[in-house]
């Protein structure tokens, strides 16, 4: 290369061609500094460590976490001289490493996304008790996946459970996710819930689960979501911001579907709880009855004991009215004619007089 | 599905609504042994229905690994 005489851009041009071809992908642990965001649209940063700082570029979506100064990252990507003679790697990718980064890149993500109200319960809808059809993301290869379905099985039947298989874990994952999500929503006849499972893992295998433009997509769902994602201990913000929160994948199929002997002995119980509300409607029948009979025998000793009142006054009227009574009081009967010269007969108490009148006079 | 063609979750909300027939002014003694027999049945088709359904599930094949 010595005789031979390039232009500056061909010097330029020429480097990157022999970087592609010797690294066409390089991985790199480091500290992010001096981390910037220009325009909304570019992403800045210098990965450093203890001997030496190098460039990284990238546009805003190719950072799928938070970033902040004192990180550290494992970056992928690929080296470039630019134009202008600076060297850099174009990222690709961005994950934290070590417990302390990926911490720190959880809280800043979930700080963010709080702020926008996704997590907010008021965002979260229902799903039906009883789905008819069940959209389900996860690895069928997994051991998460036999689990749910084996519950789901036993639980419940007459469901239609589409399964869309992604992987789980991975740089790839967060976006196999996404566009199994849409894929479900896009369906002619989506289903009423979409659940995402994965079982138990480390923290760097859920962070896809913490992957904003995945936790974004789950939010966007137009069917709603429902996250079971490792152990009871793990959060992620993809089943914070789901509008169903369970805590592992046999939480979600035990939260999905109801278990149909809890049914078959509720609705038995059912049927059983009509039978004193018969037997009680009955009794109460029979006691109005009672009343009912009481009160007639009441009212109808009421009207004889007024019958017989009125008889024994009528009987004591009768009885004033007897002309022996009269009699008895000493008055007396005068029968005939009077006109003088006329014989009358006078009765009394004790006689029958007859007796000659002799004067009559008018009163 | 046994006898009518309505769903579990229908039939369900059937057998509430005997239920609550049974509690409410509607209520008629001269019915009651009638509908009561009809919820009954109405159980025993549910616990029929329950314990024969089986899930389809279908993998889809769709690959997710490209745009």
């Amino acid at each position: 290369m010595d005789d031979v005489l390039l232009s500056v851009s061909d010097f330029v041009a020429l480097t990157n061609q022999t970087l592609e071809y010797a690294y066409p992908s390089v991985s790199i642990v480091g500290e992010v500094a001096e981390y910037r965001i220009n325009q909304g649209k570019w992403v800045s940063f210098k990965l450093k460590d203890e001997g030496a700082v190098l460039n990284m570029f990238a546009s805003v979506h190719q950072i799928r976490i938070p970033l902040e100064d004192g990180m550290k990252v494992v970056i992928t990507g690929q080296p470039r001289l630019n134009a202008k003679g600076y060297f850099s790697i174009s990222l690709r990718s961005v994950k934290p490493v070590g417990e302390g980064s990926i911490k720190k890149g959880f809280e800043l993500l979930k700080a963010k996304l709080d702020a926008e109200g996704l997590f907010a319960p008021e965002r979260k809808r229902t799903v039906p008790r009883i789905p008819r059809k069940i959209g389900v993301i996860t690895s069928t290869e997994s051991a998460a996946y036999a689990d749910f379905c084996r519950i789901v099985n036993e639980r419940w039947g007459g469901l239609e459970i589409v399964v869309a298989h992604t992987q789980v874990q991975g740089e790839p994952a967060p976006d196999q996710i996404i566009r199994a999500l849409r894929h479900l929503n896009g369906l002619e006849e989506p289903p009423e819930v979409i659940v995402i499972i994965r079982g138990g893992g480390s923290a760097e295998d859920l962070a896809t689960f913490n992957d904003e433009p995945l936790v974004r997509a789950i939010a966007e769902s137009r069917v709603p979501t429902m996250v079971g994602v490792g152990h009871e201990i793990d959060h992620t913000l993809a089943d914070m911001v789901a509008d169903v929160r369970v805590a592992t994948p046999t939480h979600a199929a035990e939260t999905v579907v109801p278990d149909r002997q809890e049914i078959i002995r509720s609705v038995h119980a059912q049927a059983r709880s009509i039978m004193p509300m018969v037997l009680s409607a009955i009794e109460n029948a029979k006691r109005r009855i009672r009343e009912y009979t009481m009160q007639a025998n009441t009212n109808l000793q009421l009207q004889h004991s007024r019958v017989l009142e009125q008889l024994r006054n009528v009987r004591m009227v009768i009885a004033e009215l007897d002309p022996q009574k009269v009699l008895e009081r000493g008055y007396a009967v005068v029968r005939g004619i009077p006109k003088v010269g006329e014989t009358v007969e006078i009765e009394t108490i004790k006689q029958y007089i007859t007796a000659e009148v002799t004067h009559v006079k008018k009163r | 599905m046994s006898k009518s063609d309505k769903t579990i979750q229908q039939k369900m909300t059937a057998l509430n609504e005997m239920v609550l027939w049974f509690q409410s002014d509607d209520f008629v003694l001269e019915e009651a042994v009638e509908k009561f027999k009809q919820a009954d049945a109405l159980a025993t088709e549910i616990d029929t229905d329950l314990s024969a359904l089986k899930n389809e599930i279908t993998v889809l094949a769709t690959r997710f690994d490209k745009e």
